[in-house]
Parts: structure tokens; C-alpha cells; sequence
């Protein structure tokens, strides 16, 4: 959806490409053309990038944008469409080889004179050898697949009894997620919050940091809010990151959009975690400080156009902050839901922007990934952007399954979220489920609410005019 | 008719009196709820607006003025069952599979003592792998999930019994 608007402000025609599930999906009608690649399984659909590139191929395009999930950071993938005369979105194969695969990325940062964690270079052997290398660091240690990024299947040691069954956990999840069980093991900084550089760069050697972003409330390694400018990074610690990112990417021969994940230490201190080499779900609160259009940018840089704009010239207006509202039951630790949505309702109004590809009666498969839409805020001033989320999230509601949206509203309501003080532990430490229970007449008005739903007839109730009340006490008279 | 009806932490009772009354904590209340389509309504009361939103019936979640709120409804038949003896097989801890998804392992055997919050059985779903865990510490009475197998929402996995 995010790329087929841009195609379709700059009148670029578009071809999407979709699974048996996705059939009547948004996205499937925002494009001027629409093929079937395979069912609902992404290994059989998204995941076929043979068929992709055979639909691209017989469509006429000129170029394959590969979204931000699926085949994004698949360097066969990438060297596939550029060898059937096509240009790929994105950095070429071998520069998304040398960064995807994680021992080689850090081999990248610490020639590019970057500081990296402590830990393997190279993936460990099996879980014994896991414990060796844990016992030398010191736990805590993170567990982390060598073959791609998201976090998925990463994991947190603290203890040696928890090895076992985290080197489960994690060489299943890598499997299940990149088809590769490659552990890498690491010391793990505690209190540490996630800062990332937005990187775009083109053929003609210019490399362009657009700022940074604070990634750090995160859940299982999944990332939920996201705010630009960080509100824990100076001056000086932004000059410092934003260094660092553009000299990994000289070193890795970098084009197009990509991030250089780093961890930063209270200290303000940072090491660097990896690349992702691609644009990422959480790029639109760069756009709105930058005013850029990310998407337009590597479409530019793709066809082999040159920046328009220099390091110089990027501006950094106001605050974002993005929420990621998911299909997972922030009450019951995030478990995944899927199902058909009832009535949805989201924000609009000043600052807000609104990336999502659902609407109601739509059904939520269980096969990708749980991210149901994007609420972003824009504000001149943190506290202006932050406030305006909270008028947004207020107004958005989800019927049908359970989702982040409470979650999100709790963050947004805590001082200490508010005061820039959080970290990568803050969903652990803060968030327990809190609920806000209505009091006055809007509990009387929910008490109500709730009494006519559970008798599932109350939809039938005429307009009420006091005679619903009526009409359901003659309704207890027969019963 | 008469419901209890708890939110959060708070009960209420909501009574529909004969004539057609609308009594909540005994008290006779004008409420005006006009629905305003499907499991939504605009309800005004002693000049206050709310808007309400039925986001699921079971569990119940509703959604009011900008926050969602949980609920449950009891009538009257199951609060007369409640006073002569507790429900049915009270304690008894069902586990059922929350969605569709695949048992990658099960952590338990029948006659295993569980703590609360201890792993029982890992479902992938959606591309993540889910600890389902004890909702009570108990002894695991009957296992119905092996791993490998593909479940749809509310199989049943495990039964666990107060100790």
C-alpha cells in the first residue's frame, strides 16, 4: 500500500502480486494490475520469488519494489530479478549478502572502526558451545539467528538454566523465519535503549544520513512505538550515530535505503547491532520531520537518479512518533489473534497519518505477520506530537479482535514515557495489563452496553425512544 | 430481569423492571441509547454523552468515550447458580488453544505438578512462537496436545486441577 501511493503520485503504473487469502486485500485493488502467485502459505506465495519475478516479467515492469517483509533482505532474490533484466528496489545482492548475514556485518562495522558487541563473529557450532562462549562474556547473553533481522527468534539469556530452552526457542524461530538455524551469541547490554539511522545513498558515492529514531518499546524484539528525534540523544550522540551509519555503508558499497541499528548505553556509549537493507515499517516519522518521501527517493536512486539534496540540506522539523497497532492481545502477553474485524475506526485530524491496508469485515489471516495499521504524529514540539497521539489513539477502535491499541494508550499516559526515560526493558517493567475503568455515567452507559450485548437481540431493538426498555422487560415476561 | 454486571473492578446491577424500567443499583436511571449501528450506541445521561462500542462478545470487550473496557454479564439464573454451590467444576483449568496455529512442543505430562505462569505447550502462529502458560499453579490431568499437530482456535490442549 505505502509503495503503490507513492507509484501513484509520481504516475508510476503498478503491478501487486497476491496469495489466495489476500484476494480481495486493499492492496489488490490500489494497483493498476493484479496477479495470483499461489496460496495463503507465504512460502508458497510471498515467499516464491520465482513467480514474482515471472509475473513482473509478463506484466512489462521495469522494476520490483519488495515491500518492507517477505523477500525484502533476500539477496537470491535481489540477484534473481536484477539477472531477468529487471531493476530491484533496494541495495544490490551482494552488498544485502554481506550485511544480512550478521557475522559478516560486524566483520563491515569494526573495519569501518564502529564498535560492535562482544561476542562471536562467527555462528556457534550447537547449544554447547553456546554455554562456553555465555560463560565467557557473563550472562546476561542474547541469542541471535546469523540470517536475518526483525527479531524475530532472537533471545534473551540471564542464566544458565535458561540456555536450553532458548536455544530452542531461537534455532526454531530461525528456521521457521530465514530457513537458517546459524546462532550468533552475544553480551547483552541490560537498560539499553535501541537508536537507529535512517541511510539513503545513491550510485554517485553520496551516502545521506536522514536522523535517527528511538525503536526502544519493544516486545519479544518487536518493535511497537517509534519516535524521531530520540528524545535521550544529544547533539553530539546524534553526530556520533550518524557517523558510524554512514561509514558502515561506504564500507558495505551501500545504495538505496537502509538502517544501522545501534544499542546506546546509559553511558551514551554505543555499539552497533546491524543493517537492515531495506525501508522499515517504522520510516514514516522520518518522513514527517524530513518532509521527504522515502519510497520516492528509492525509486530515484533505483533508476539510478542522483539525490537531489545534500548532508547539509537535511532538515529535521518537529517530533514524530509512530505506533504499530497489532492483532495481539496486549492483555494476554501478546498473543497473536486473528479472526474478521467488525467496525474500525481510525484517527484522523491535525498532524496524523494513517498507514493501514485493513477496513472492516476484512479478515486477518493468521498467515502473516499481526500488524494491523500505523498511527503516526507529527507535532513542532515532542509534547505537542505525543498529545496529539493520545487525541488519536482515542479515537481509533478495532471490533472483532483484540489488538495493542490499550497498550499503546497506557504508554502514551505514563510520566515516565513521556519524560523520555525508557529503555529496551520498558514493556517488561511498565506495562502489567493496566486497565482504565470508566466511572459515572459512563460506567452506567457500559454496565447498559454490556447488558444489551450479551443478549445478542439488543441489535434488533427498535431506535430507543425509552420503549426499548419496554420491549425488553415484555421480552423477560415470556421467557 | 436482574444483571451483574462486572467491569474491571467495579460491579453494577442492572435491573429491567416490568413496566419497562431501566434500574441500575436500584436506583431509576433516563438513560437514552440510541443505537448507532451494529453493537454501537450513542448513550446520554443526566447530560452526559457516551459513545459505546461492542468490540467482542466472549470475551466481552466494549469500547467507551476513547478506551476499551472489559465485562462480563451475569443474569439472574447464573447468579441463583452461584449461590447454591459455585459453578460447575470450579478450579478445573481448561487450556485451549487462543487461535489457529501449530503445537511445536508440549512441556508437560498427566500427573506433573505446574506452577503458575510455567510453560505448558509453545503454538506457533503467525510466524512467532507462543508460550502458553498455567493460569493457576495445579497437577496436569489430561494432555490432549502432541507437537507436530495443526489446532484450530479453542482445541482443547491441557487440563489442569487445583491442587
Amino acid at each position: 500500500m505505502r509503495v503503490l501511493r507513492t507509484c501513484r503520485d509520481l504516475g508510476v503504473r503498478t503491478v501487486a502480486v497476491y496469495s489466495d487469502a489476500d484476494r480481495g486485500a486493499p492492496h489488490v485493488r490500489l494497483a493498476d494490475e493484479a496477479h495470483p502467485i499461489g496460496p495463503a502459505a507465504a512460502s508458497e506465495s510471498y515467499l516464491r520469488g520465482e513467480r514474482i519475478i515471472e509475473v513482473a516479467t509478463r506484466a512489462g515492469c521495469d522494476a520490483i519494489h519488495p515491500g518492507y517483509g517477505f523477500l525484502s533482505e533476500n539477496a537470491a532474490f535481489a540477484e534473481a530479478v536484477a539477472a531477468a533484466g529487471l531493476v530491484f528496489v533496494g541495495p544490490p545482492g551482494s552488498v544485502q549478502r554481506a550485511l544480512g548475514e550478521k557475522t559478516s556485518a560486524r566483520r563491515i562495522a569494526r573495519r569501518a572502526g564502529v564498535p560492535i558487541a562482544e561476542g562471536t563473529l562467527e555462528a556457534v557450532a550447537d547449544e554447547r558451545a553456546a554455554a562456553d562462549v555465555a560463560r565467557r562474556l557473563g550472562y546476561p547473553v542474547l541469542l541471535k539467528p546469523a540470517g536475518g533481522g526483525g527479531g524475530k527468534g532472537m533471545r534473551v539469556v540471564r542464566a544458565a538454566g535458561e540456555l536450553a530452552s532458548a536455544w530452542r526457542g531461537a534455532t526454531g524461530e530461525a528456521t521457521s523465519a530465514f530457513g537458517d538455524p546459524a546462532i550468533l551469541v552475544e553480551r547483552y547490554l541490560e537498560g539499553a535503549r535501541h537508536v537507529e539511522v535512517q541511510l539513503i545513498a545513491d550510485d554517485h558515492g553520496a551516502v545521506i544520513s536522514l536522523g535517527e529514531r528511538d525503536c526502544s518499546i519493544q516486545r519479544r524484539h518487536q518493535k511497537l512505538i517509534e519516535e524521531t528525534p530520540a528524545p535521550s540523544v544529544d547533539g553530539a550522540l546524534r553526530a556520533r550515530l550518524a557517523e558510524a551509519a554512514t561509514a558502515i555503508a561506504r564500507a558495505a558499497g551501500y545504495r538505496n535505503a537502509g538502517t544501522a541499528e545501534f544499542l546506546v548505553a546509559r553511558d551514551g556509549g554505543f555499539v552497533f547491532l546491524e543493517v537492515n537493507t531495506r525501508l522499515q515499517v517504522e520510516h514514516p516519522v522520518t518522513e514527517m520531520v524530513t518532509g521527504l518521501d522515502l519510497v520516492a527517493l528509492q525509486l530515484l536512486v533505483a533508476a539510478g537518479g542522483r539525490l537531489p539534496f545534500r548532508q547539509q540540506d537535511v532538515r529535521q522539523d518537529g517530533a514524530a512518533i509512530e505506533c504499530r497497532i497489532t492483532a495481539e492481545d496486549a492483555y494476554a502477553g501478546f498473543l497473536p489473534a486473528a479472526g474478521r474485524l467488525g467496525r474500525v475506526r481510525l484517527p484522523a485530524g491535525p498532524g496524523i497519518r494513517v498507514d493501514t491496508g485493513i477496513e472492516s469485515g476484512l479478515t486477518v489471516p493468521t498467515e502473516y505477520d499481526p500488524l494491523l495499521a500505523k498511527i503516526i504524529a507529527w507535532g513542532p514540539t515532542r509534547q505537542v506530537a505525543l498529545a496529539r497521539m493520545r487525541r488519536a489513539l482515542a479515537e481509533s477502535f478495532i471490533a472483532g479482535i483484540p489488538t495493542t491499541l490499550p497498550f499503546h494508550q497506557h504508554v502514551l499516559a505514563d510520566p515516565e514515557y513521556a519524560a523520555g526515560r525508557y529503555d529496551t526493558s520498558y514493556v517488561e517493567r511498565r506495562w502489567h495489563g493496566q486497565t482504565v475503568d470508566p466511572d459515572g455515567t459512563a460506567l452506567t452507559a457500559v454496565a447498559v452496553a454490556a447488558v444489551l450485548t450479551a443478549r445478542e437481540r439488543a441489535r434488533h431493538l427498535a431506535p430507543a425512544d425509552g420503549s426499548a426498555w419496554t420491549r425488553l422487560a415484555r421480552e423477560d415476561a415470556l421467557r | 430481569m436482574r444483571y451483574e454486571v462486572t467491569v474491571g473492578e467495579r460491579t453494577v446491577h442492572v435491573e429491567i423492571a416490568p413496566d419497562g424500567g431501566l434500574l441500575v443499583d436500584d436506583r431509576a436511571v433516563a438513560l437514552d441509547a440510541a443505537p448507532a449501528g451494529e453493537g454501537a450506541w450513542t448513550m446520554r445521561l443526566d447530560g452526559a454523552c457516551h459513545e459505546v462500542h461492542a468490540l467482542s462478545r466472549d470475551p466481552m470487550r466494549l469500547w467507551v468515550d476513547g478506551r476499551e473496557v472489559r465485562a462480563t454479564v451475569m443474569d439472574e439464573r447464573a447468579l441463583a447458580a452461584r449461590r447454591v454451590g459455585g459453578r460447575a467444576g470450579s478450579g478445573r483449568h481448561e487450556l485451549r488453544s487462543p487461535m489457529p496455529g501449530l503445537i511445536k512442543a508440549v512441556h508437560v505430562s498427566e500427573g506433573d505438578a505446574v506452577e503458575r505462569g510455567g510453560p505448558l505447550v509453545t503454538l506457533e502462529a503467525m510466524k512467532m512462537e507462543n508460550e502458553l502458560r498455567a493460569p493457576e499453579a495445579g497437577r496436569v490431568t489430561r494432555v490432549v496436545a502432541s507437537p507436530g499437530t495443526k489446532v484450530e482456535a479453542g482445541a482443547l490442549l491441557v487440563v489442569l486441577a487445583p491442587e
